[in-house]
C-alpha cells in the first residue's frame, strides 16, 4: 500500500486551519482587541479591520502610519499612532480625533468608563467623560499606561519604575514605585493588589500596591513582549521563554519564593504572544515561527496544537468576548479568523 | 550572520554648526527613490527635508546586565521597534545626535537589544567635524573627542577656510585619536554619498579591510584624559586561551576607558582568521574565512580610549603569543 501524501498532510491540519478563514494584508498586525462578538485589528499601515461572525472583514484608514497601541473602551476603541494622533473609533468605523501631537508618537493608551488616556513622550493626558483635559509630566518617556480594575489608580511605567496616580475627590495624587532599569508595559492583577512591568532586561518586576514590596521574576532568555492574567488563581502568563511561564498570584505573598508553572513548550524557539481563556484556566501561546498552542495551566496536561508553524512571528491572539471566535495575527500581516465553538455533527 | 531583512542605520554625529544638516539634506534629496526615516533630536537644527522625521529625546539608561559602562538609548529601542512595524520597507534609517551626545550608548543599543539587532543593523558612525573649530572643541569638550574616536567615517568639513599647515595639524590630531576612520575632506559636506551611507562598517568582514594608520604615538604633551589609540602587530601566532583570558579581563576591568577595539587574530591551530570589534565592554567576534594563500599570517589589534598607557596593553598582548 502506498500512503497518500495529500491525505497525510490533510490529517495533520488542525481544526482551525481546516475551518478558519485566512487573509494576507501585507502590513504587520500590531494590536487586536475584542468588543462583543467583534475583533478589531490594527495594522502597520494605519488601517483598522473589523472581523465579525459570518461577514467579510471591513477596513478603515485610521492612522497614516503605524498603529502603536489600542484598547477597548466601553463600546468603542482608542488608538494611538506614529502619526501623533490619538483616536476614538466606534464599531461602525466612525473616527473622532481626540488629540494630535504631530511628530511625537502616541505610545500607549488606556481607558476606564468615560476616561480616555494616552501618553506621548513624557506626558500622560487624561480626558474625562465631560471632556475635561488633564496632563501629568514624568521624568522620562512613558512606555505604558493602565487603569487598575476599579479605576481608582492609573499606573504609568517609565525609566526607573512606575508612577501610580490615585484618583481623589477633585484631584489626582501620585506615588512612586521605584526599581532601577527601563520598564515597558505595565499591568494590574485582577484584584488590583499587584502591579507588574516587563523590563528591558528579560525580566518582570512587580510591587504589592499597599506596601511597595518588590517582586522580581527573572530567568527569561528573551524580552517579555506579552503577558496576560488567567484563571481564578490568578496566573500571570508571560512570553519570553520556550514555554509560557505562569506565575501564581494567590495567597498573601503571590509568586514570592515560588516557582512558576511552565506549559506549552514550543521547542527551541520563544513564545511571543499569550492570550487567556479564563473560564478554562487555559492559555493560547503564539511563537516566533507562527506555531500556536493551547494549554491548561497544568504541567501534567499536554498542549493542543491550534495552528502549525507558518514561519512568521505571532504578534496578536484574541478570543472574542463572546468566546465564539479566535483571531491570530502575525508580523507579516497574515490573519487567521475562526470559530472556536465545537463543530455540530 | 548577515540578514538582508535588517535595515541599515547610519548615526550622524558632530558639533553644532559642523554641517550635519547640510549632509543630511544631501542624503535625503540626492538619493532618489529611496525611503529614509530620520530620527532627530529636539535641539537639532531645523529644515530637514523629509516626510518621515521622528523626534527623539536621546534618553540614555543603564542596563542592569553587569556591564558597568553599558548604557543604551532607550528612545532608540522604542523608535526603531516602532519603525519596524511599518508596512513599507525602509531603505535606511539615519539617527542624528546632538553635538554633545556620547556615541557609545547609540552603538551599544545595537549590541544589547535583541529586537533591535534582529531587525536593524548599525551601518556606520559618521562624524562631521569643522576644520576651523575642531582643535578648540577638542580642548573644551570631551564629547568632541569621543565623536572622533567612535567615527567610522570622518567628514572634515570647511577645509576651504583653513590653510595647509592648520589642515595638517588638525588631521594629525584626528589620526592620533582614531587611526582607522576614513577621513574625507569637504567644503560643504560635498562627499560622495556612497562613501557615507551603506558602508556596512560595523560588519566583522569590514574590519578586515580597514588598514589603520600605524602612527608612532607620542604621549609627551597629552593629558591623562585625552583619547588616544595604540595598535600592535604580531607575526607569532597567539594562544587562544591566553588571549581570551587577557582580553576578557581587560574589557571587564578597563572597558569603561576603552572606547573601541578592533582586531584580526591568528590563533595557533585555527585555520580561519578570527575577527572582532568592540564598543566599551561589549564585543562581537567570530571566525571569518581562511587567510589569503601565500600571504603571511599576522595578528593586528587596535585600541582607542583613555588611559591606555596604564593598561599594560603591549605586555598583555605579548604574553598571548605562543611559546
Amino acid at each position: 500500500m502506498i500512503a497518500d501524501l495529500d491525505q497525510l498532510e490533510g490529517s495533520n491540519q488542525t481544526e482551525l486551519e481546516k475551518n478558519g478563514e485566512h487573509f494576507e494584508f501585507n502590513a504587520p498586525v500590531t494590536e487586536a482587541v475584542s468588543i462583543g462578538n467583534t475583533v478589531v485589528v490594527g495594522f502597520g499601515d494605519g488601517k483598522i479591520r473589523f472581523f465579525k461572525p459570518d461577514q467579510k472583514p471591513h477596513d478603515i484608514q485610521a492612522h497614516s502610519g503605524v498603529i502603536l497601541c489600542m484598547v477597548k473602551a466601553e463600546d468603542y476603541i482608542l488608538t494611538g499612532g506614529d502619526d501623533g494622533r490619538f483616536l476614538q473609533i466606534s464599531m461602525d468605523g466612525e473616527i473622532e480625533e481626540i488629540a494630535n501631537f504631530g511628530s511625537r508618537w502616541v505610545d500607549s493608551v488606556a481607558a476606564y468608563k468615560g476616561d480616555r488616556v494616552c501618553s506621548s513622550d513624557k506626558v500622560v493626558y487624561i480626558w474625562s467623560k465631560e471632556n475635561e483635559k488633564k496632563s501629568f509630566t514624568h521624568q522620562s518617556t512613558i512606555s505604558g499606561v493602565t487603569f487598575s480594575p476599579n479605576g481608582k489608580h492609573l499606573a504609568v511605567s517609565r525609566y526607573g519604575g512606575v508612577t501610580v496616580w490615585r484618583r481623589e475627590k477633585n484631584k489626582w495624587s501620585s506615588s512612586n514605585y521605584s526599581w532601577k532599569g527601563s520598564h515597558g508595559k505595565v499591568t494590574f492583577s485582577p484584584n488590583g493588589k499587584y502591579l507588574v512591568t516587563s523590563m528591558q532586561e528579560n525580566q518582570l518586576h512587580g510591587w504589592r500596591l499597599n506596601d511597595k514590596a518588590d517582586l522580581a521574576m527573572s530567568g527569561y532568555p528573551a524580552k517579555i513582549k506579552s503577558f496576560n492574567w488567567v484563571g481564578d488563581t490568578p496566573y500571570l502568563v508571560t512570553s519570553g521563554a520556550s514555554e509560557a511561564v505562569c506565575w501564581p498570584f494567590d495567597g498573601k505573598e503571590g509568586p514570592m519564593g515560588r516557582k512558576p508553572v511552565c506549559v506549552a513548550s514550543g521547542g527551541k524557539q520563544y513564545a511571543t504572544f499569550v492570550e487567556s481563556l479564563t473560564e478554562e484556566n487555559a492559555v493560547f501561546v503564539g511563537f516566533k515561527d507562527g506555531l500556536v498552542l493551547l494549554s491548561e495551566i497544568d504541567e501534567k496536561k499536554n498542549p493542543i496544537t491550534i495552528r502549525n508553524s507558518t514561519g512568521s512571528e505571532v504578534s496578536a491572539i484574541v478570543v472574542s468576548e463572546t468566546r465564539a471566535h479566535i483571531l491570530i495575527g502575525d508580523i507579516k500581516g497574515n490573519v487567521t479568523w475562526s470559530s472556536i465553538r465545537p463543530q455540530q455533527n | 550572520m548577515e540578514n538582508s531583512q535588517q535595515v541599515p542605520v547610519t548615526v550622524l554625529t558632530g558639533f553644532l554648526g559642523a554641517g550635519k544638516t547640510t549632509l543630511l539634506n544631501r542624503i535625503l534629496t540626492e538619493q532618489h527613490g529611496r525611503k529614509y526615516a530620520v530620527i532627530v533630536n529636539e535641539f537639532g537644527e531645523q529644515g530637514i527635508d523629509n516626510d518621515l522625521v521622528v523626534d527623539a529625546d536621546e534618553e540614555v539608561f543603564e542596563m542592569n546586565n553587569g556591564c558597568i559602562c553599558c548604557t543604551v538609548r532607550g528612545d532608540l529601542i522604542r523608535i526603531l521597534s516602532g519603525l519596524m512595524k511599518r508596512a513599507d520597507k525602509l531603505d535606511a534609517i539615519i539617527v542624528e545626535t546632538t553635538g554633545l551626545a556620547d556615541p557609545a550608548p547609540v552603538a551599544q543599543t545595537f549590541f544589547v537589544d535583541e529586537d533591535v539587532a534582529d531587525r536593524t543593523k548599525l551601518d556606520a558612525i559618521v562624524t562631521v567635524a569643522d576644520a576651523v573649530h575642531l582643535s578648540s572643541q577638542l580642548e573644551d569638550h570631551h564629547e568632541a573627542e569621543e565623536q572622533i574616536a567612535f567615527a567610522d567615517v570622518l567628514l572634515l568639513n570647511k577645509v576651504d577656510l583653513v590653510d595647509d599647515s592648520a589642515l595638517t595639524r588638525v588631521k594629525e590630531r584626528i589620526r592620533k585619536i582614531n587611526p582607522f576612520a576614513k577621513i574625507i575632506q569637504t567644503t560643504r559636506c560635498d562627499a560622495p554619498l556612497d562613501e557615507v551611507v551603506g558602508l556596512n562598517a560595523f560588519s566583522l568582514e569590514r574590519v578586515l579591510e580597514v588598514e589603520p594608520d600605524f602612527l608612532e604615538s607620542d604621549h609627551d604633551h597629552e593629558h591623562d584624559d585625552d583619547v588616544t589609540s595604540v595598535s600592535f602587530v604580531s607575526d607569532t601566532p597567539l594562544d587562544m586561551d591566553k588571549f581570551q583570558t587577557w582580553f576578557g579581563d581587560l574589557l571587564r576591568t578597563k572597558g569603561q576607558d576603552i572606547l573601541r577595539s578592533k582586531g584580526i587574530l591568528d590563533f595557533q591551530g585555527e585555520e580561519e582568521r578570527y575577527v572582532f570589534q568592540g564598543v566599551h565592554m561589549l564585543m562581537d567576534a567570530s571566525p571569518m574565512g581562511s587567510w589569503a594563500e601565500g600571504k603571511k599570517r599576522s595578528s593586528r589589534i587596535v585600541f582607542i580610549g583613555r588611559n591606555l598607557d596604564s593598561m599594560n596593553l603591549e605586555e598583555g598582548f605579548e604574553n598571548c603569543k605562543i611559546g
